[in-house]
């Protein structure tokens, strides 16, 4: 056995005789690294989640209100829409030369707590999201007729719903809703495949069945002694007459400045067009402070730790100065000293840092689905990326600086000592 | 003057200071031939200790000569000297010898860790490093039952025991025991000198016994008084 793995076998040996320590000492760095990794983590992947959620849409288009709050519930299903679009204003804009194709929204209401999005056919042919990935079926198809719906792999996946399975949509977007268009059930004929987006938490109808459902409606309630049967409904004209915004894909990057101002100042009423990339930049700056106090918060937690881990290591110097003597009495050279105390910072670090990154690991895949439901956030469950490794590494760096400390000082002390101390 | 290859120990002039200080340690000439069992006497404050720690080799002389096993101390690198401590020095002391965390006979084999030459010697006695500490063990009277126990759970005059095998284990050319006896009723003393005395015959290691009880010098081959070497005490006086 050489000398090196002497030393590592002391260090351990000699952590395990102080192992309620040891484990304390362990766990505050494990639960403080495992703080600074999965802030770390929900930061890059609610980024780079929201980036893939929308991709090849060059503008969206609403009622004027605010940019990022346009953004969220176009796209992510989070917050209200404030107004809404005429179906006229929308034909004109989406019939400008420079437009390659448009996908129309209509938001308001829900199946258990599911979103329902109205729109038409064209959402499955250009919507985009990953970079360039398409919408597919795991099962059916796109909406025909009126009363068709398809929904997003959470949806069919949580409510249990196969296809052929009858639905009823709530009117308002919440999880418990009284009013229910329950006279008039929908139809499931497409289940989506999974995209990792809130896409999986929509239920898709087409402009038409919203329209439907409310078309015995009146200022927002059921207009009285006016109720339609779903076949008297299918008489009537469903063209709608107003949507909540639509996403536009231009035949050419260059013209979307042009068109997004066009829209801004569009005479007939006050909408806004925004560009997904530069709002959700403007998401970042408005987050960025929360991000970084976060971090900061995580950054002290793990200082914290790290003083734990010294004040333990510093504590046990007094009376270990005796073993110090026997070792420097059977031979040991005083960089064994040095090495001793540094290799139990080091493996209290290894093994403190690698439990941390378990812990978020595994709190990452608990959590997941309740990150999902709850926030629309989509955490993969994943092995650490580059920045967590090095945010790790750091960790481990940042433990054996400190540990130099307590080392020293014991070396020193061997070196004083020589063979006998006096206590 | 016993000549060099044969000493063990050989001190000439040798004279010793803490920086800034008086001079604690000052020797005309001490010997200790190869093989010798020597009593060392004297009262605290005498310069026992300095003077171990100059044959130890973590103190370093202010002038004169002093040769260990041939090598010459005041000359060599601190961690040549670590070396020789390593390769050539068994220590046992008046209490707590042993690391509370590792077991008996990993407590003995320890000394083999850090010396190849005393790995190489154990390994020439034995088929293993344990197997020579588990020999040597036997020979100081510790039985089988307590190899693996935490030496916390030994009596003194157990652990002073284990102590010893430590300091043997791979034949060094010296054994160093500082008031080892001093923590051990009286009548385990005697048994205890007379197992490292034979241990020591056997293993061909000079002794050289640090005590202030006079009476336990009849085991050793020579005596000597610090205080009648140490010219420091006598001038002091």
């Amino acid at each position: 056995m050489g000398s090196a793995a002497t030393v590592l076998m002391l260090a351990r040996e000699s952590l395990a005789n102080r192992r309620a320590t040891a484990i304390l000492t362990i766990l505050s760095i494990a639960i403080s690294s495992a703080l600074l990794l999965g802030v770390e983590r929900i930061r890059t992947e609610t980024r780079s989640g929201f980036m893939s959620t929308v991709s090849g849409t060059d503008l969206i288009v609403g009622a004027r209100s605010g940019d990022i709050n346009l953004l969220l519930y176009s796209v992510f299903r989070i917050g209200s829409p404030t107004n809404n679009i005429t179906w006229q204003s929308y034909q004109e804009i989406a019939g400008q030369p420079v437009v390659d194709w448009s996908i129309p929204i209509s938001l308001g209401d829900s199946h258990r707590g599911f979103r329902v999005m109205g729109t038409n056919t064209d959402y499955f042919r250009y919507y985009r999201y990953k970079r360039s990935r398409m919408l597919t079926f795991a099962e059916g198809q796109a909406f025909e007729a009126v009363f068709d719906t398809v929904l997003g792999a959470d949806v069919a996946e949580e409510l249990g719903y196969r296809l052929g399975e009858q639905i009823v949509i709530a009117h308002g977007a919440g999880a418990t809703s009284f009013i229910q268009h329950d006279d008039k059930p929908f139809t499931v004929v497409g289940i989506l495949d999974r995209t990792g987006t809130p896409i999986d938490r929509t239920v898709h109808v087409g402009l038409e069945g919203i329209e439907a459902i409310h078309a015995d409606w009146n200022e927002g309630g059921r207009a009285p002694g006016q109720s339609l049967s779903a076949e008297e409904v299918l008489e009537l004209d469903l063209q709608p007459e107003a949507i909540t915004a639509f996403l536009l894909g231009l035949k050419s990057r260059v013209a979307t400045f042009g068109l997004q101002r066009k829209i801004n100042e569009y005479p007939q009423e006050p909408l806004m067009a925004i560009i997904p990339g530069v709002t959700l930049q403007q998401l970042w700056q408005l987050i960025r402070g929360v991000e970084v106090a976060l971090l900061a918060i995580s950054l002290c937690v793990v200082i914290a730790g790290l003083i734990g881990m010294l004040s333990a290591i510093l504590t046990s110097l007094g009376e270990r100065r005796r073993e110090m003597a026997i070792l420097r009495a059977i031979g040991a050279r005083p960089w064994h000293i040095l090495a001793l105390m540094t290799s139990e910072g080091a493996l209290l670090a290894v093994i403190g840092v690698s439990l941390g990154i378990a812990l978020v690991t595994g709190l990452s895949f608990l959590t997941a689905g309740w990150l999902k439901q709850r926030f629309g956030i989509f955490l993969p469950v994943q092995w650490p990326g580059p920045i967590e490794w090095l945010f790790a590494g750091l960790v481990l760096a940042a433990a054996l600086l400190v540990s130099l400390w307590p080392a020293w000082r014991a070396y020193r002390n061997a070196l004083a000592d020589g063979l006998s101390v006096r206590i | 003057m016993v000549s060099a290859e044969r000493a063990t120990v050989e001190a000439s002039n040798l004279v010793f200071a803490w920086p800034g200080q008086e001079t604690v340690l000052n020797i005309d000439e001490l010997a200790v031939a190869a093989g010798e069992r020597v009593f060392l006497s004297g009262p605290s404050g005498s310069g026992k200790s300095t003077l171990l720690g100059l044959i130890g080799g973590v103190l370093t002389p202010r002038s004169g000569t002093l040769e260990v096993l041939g090598q010459p101390l005041h000359e060599l690198r601190a961690s040549d000297r670590d070396r020789l401590r390593a390769d050539e020095i068994g220590f046992i002391f008046q209490q707590f010898n042993l690391l509370p965390f590792l077991d008996v006979v990993t407590n003995v084999s320890l000394a083999c860790r850090f010396s190849d030459r005393r790995r190489d010697r154990a390994l020439a006695q034995s088929s293993s490093e344990e197997a020579e500490a588990t020999r040597l063990l036997h020979h100081l009277g510790i039985d089988s039952e307590l190899l693996m126990r935490p030496v916390t759970q030994l009596s003194i005059g157990q652990q002073q025991r284990v102590a010893a095998a430590r300091a043997l284990i791979g034949s060094p050319g010296l054994l160093i025991a500082d008031e080892p006896t001093s923590a051990l009723d009286s009548g385990l003393r005697a048994q205890f000198i007379e197992l490292l005395v034979a241990e020591c015959e056997s293993a061909g290691t000079a002794l050289l016994f640090v005590s202030h009880d006079l009476s336990l010098r009849t085991q050793f081959d020579r005596s000597i008084r610090l205080t009648d070497i140490n010219r420091t005490k006598g001038t002091d006086g």
